[in-house]
């Protein structure tokens, strides 16, 4: 098993796609005009708070729910219509969903059991997933007597074991303890290497999304807001929703005096000029007043006046390698500046006045 | 009014409360299975140890014929309750809602809620047609209102199970390729095993137990132990009776103890 990253080649391929639970008046519609393309190989994560559409898309790919309308091909093959039991695409549930009256090993081994292996193929590659996880020494253990951590593997190895070109993930770690999901962050990121199965991962959790994806699609209200590569994600958010649901964030209001190319000309607050990325295909205004984005570290301390802007500092909180200084702008807006620690920084006094220096191209024009 | 400390063990007296319950519960039983030792014919005075009337009951070729019938008559009933209950119990949880699903389970309890008088005497109008039109008399006319009888008892135990039992684990099954057929037989049924079995059990004892349905149902020469100790006891009461009610008393918790260990050993 060799990781076979092309990425061109599209595993799950979703067009216009939505799902509308109940009818009438009190129909919900949970996914609105899904159109997304997954590569073979990658680690595809859907992030978004709950009730945000992410496991309902994940329950589509996987076969519990079928699409109102739009199609979903998998390997170029339409599925929409098709049962669970009729995709290429295996499942680890939140809760592992582990068989309880079977051992580990009858877990691992029931997919291909359903789809009629030979039993010396179902034992050989039950094996194989055993020690891919690391479980040999608990194979004839029920699932009841065995941790929530060895839990989780036997699921990854029983959905892993009938070598699905998909493999579905719904927030498989959010049971888990912060040292444990550590682990399996690490664990889930090696098996998808090892594997080259491509992977799809739900979760609520930016700071997961931001470690293991190689790309993210947020997703609000039934709609995917953004996708692209985490640092895409983190550093070029095209919207308020993603900027302020991944890390930490300052929004700034600022008019807009020209636009040159991918760059606009604002005012800053506090009067000087100063330059924001505008996103792709969106045209300000001039004149009128528009939210910039910017990361609290993206903002260094100097000097009242050195700076591209003013502030005083309200109050700062330590919490060990940083230090939030939360301050106030010449024009009252609310800011927040990160600045690393080392053993001589001092925190500010509140009421202390100094500049900030916005570090080149960091400022950026949000959508709406 | 309670205090936040209550609690139901100190309260006055409920100790005592809990002991005179429980003689009153046992102390017939007890007293039923000790006379069925006596050697004499007194219910009321003890004449010394003797298995005379167990000896008597069971060369009683009457005894032996009613229990046989009895046996496999709930043998039989609860069987089909219990396949007819798991059935209507998978139709119940495991389909989507449907309108009239609440009338379903009224009606299927049915006979929890109707006095057994009443459906006795119902059956008994409706046997008699059918007897008269057919001609047949055989045992079907019984195997039929025990199932009845039986279903509610066995159909309360499997639907509890299958609405606890943790739903993923079928999409799991569907999920690694199993059909709704494979995911039935490899997940839900073996994990319904004790529901099955308590719903068996109980059915099982509710025919062997009751008088009313048979006694209303039956034709000549099909009496069950219940309803041929009723007519036994209208004429004398013999501790022969005492022997075989023992008898009885020790097959149930039988019965009992074997539900108890396969519902632990299997219910994980």
């Amino acid at each position: 098993m060799t990781a076979q990253t092309k990425p061109d080649s599209a595993e799950i391929e979703i067009r216009d796609l939505s799902k509308v639970f109940g009818q009438g008046a009190a129909a919900f519609r949970a996914l609105s005009e899904i159109n997304l393309q997954i590569r073979t190989g990658e680690f595809f994560t859907l992030l978004g708070p709950s009730g945000c559409g992410k496991t309902t898309l994940l329950r589509v790919i996987a076969g519990f729910e079928q699409p109102s309308t739009g199609s979903l091909r998998i390997n170029g093959k339409e599925v929409a219509g098709l049962g669970p039991n009729a995709r290429p695409v295996n499942t680890v549930f939140q809760n592992y969903a582990l068989f309880p009256h079977m051992t580990v090993a009858q877990n691992i081994g029931f997919g291909l059991k359903m789809q009629g292996k030979p039993r010396a193929e179902v034992e050989a590659t039950t094996a194989e997933m055993l020690s891919l996880v690391k479980m040999e020494a608990m194979a004839e253990r029920r699932p009841s007597e065995i941790s929530g951590g060895q839990q989780q593997r036997v699921a990854l190895a029983r959905a892993l074991a009938p070598r699905p070109r998909v493999l579905l993930l719904d927030e498989p770690l959010s049971a888990l303890d912060l040292k444990l999901r550590k682990e399996m962050q690490s664990e889930l990121k090696r098996l998808q290497t090892e594997t080259g199965i491509t992977f799809i991962f739900v979760t609520h959790d930016q700071e997961e999304a931001l470690t293991m994806s190689d790309r993210i699609a947020v997703m609000s209200a039934g709609k995917i807001l953004q996708l692209g590569s985490p640092h895409e994600i983190y550093h070029a958010p095209s919207e308020r929703f993603v900027a302020d649901f991944i890390g930490d964030t300052n929004f700034l209001d600022m008019a807009v005096k020209a636009v040159n190319g991918t760059v606009a000309e604002v005012t800053l607050p506090g009067g000087k000029p100063g330059t924001a990325r505008l996103p792709e295909g969106f045209l300000p205004v001039l004149g009128e007043t528009v939210t910039t984005v910017i990361r609290p570290e993206q903002v260094q301390m100097v000097d009242a006046g050195q700076g591209d802007m003013d502030a005083v500092v309200d109050n700062a909180v330590f919490f060990g390698t940083d230090t939030n200084v939360h301050l106030r702008l010449d024009d009252g807006q609310g800011f927040v500046l990160r600045r690393q620690n080392s053993a001589e920084t001092i925190e500010p006094d509140a009421g202390t006045r100094m500049g900030l220096r916005l570090s080149p191209g960091a400022l950026r024009v949000l959508k709406g | 009014m309670f205090n936040r400390n209550f609690s139901v063990r100190r309260l006055p007296g409920f100790g005592a409360i809990a002991i005179f319950t429980f003689v009153i519960l046992y102390l017939p039983i007890v007293i039923l299975v000790v006379f069925s030792f006596n050697s004499g014919l007194s219910q009321a005075r003890w004449e010394g140890f003797s298995l005379q009337w167990y000896e008597a009951a069971f060369n009683n070729r009457q005894v032996r014929d009613v229990s046989i019938r009895s046996l496999w008559l709930a043998l039989v009933a609860s069987g089909l309750a219990t396949v007819l209950a798991t059935l209507a119990a998978l139709g119940t949880t495991r389909v989507s809602r449907f309108p009239g699903r609440t009338m379903i389970y009224a009606l299927i309890n049915q006979p929890l809620m109707v006095p057994e008088i009443v459906t006795g005497i119902a059956l008994l109008i409706f046997v008699a047609a059918i007897k008269v039109q057919t001609g047949y008399t055989g045992m079907g006319y019984l195997i039929a209102a025990h199932t009845a009888f039986c279903i509610p008892f066995a159909y309360l135990p499997i639907r509890a199970r299958l609405e606890t039992m943790d739903i993923t684990l079928e999409s799991a099954a569907a999920d690694l390729y199993a059909s709704h057929w494979q995911a039935f037989r490899y997940i839900t049924l073996p994990l319904l095993v004790p529901g099955i079995v308590a719903g068996f059990m109980l059915g099982f004892v509710i025919s062997l137990d009751t008088v009313v349905i048979t006694e209303f149902v039956k034709s000549a020469g099909q009496d069950t132990l219940p309803t041929y100790m009723l007519g036994q006891l209208r004429r004398t009461v013999t501790p022969e009776m005492n022997a075989i009610a023992t008898l009885f008393l020790a097959l149930s918790l039988c019965i009992v103890t074997a539900f108890f260990l396969i519902t632990r050993k299997r219910g994980a």
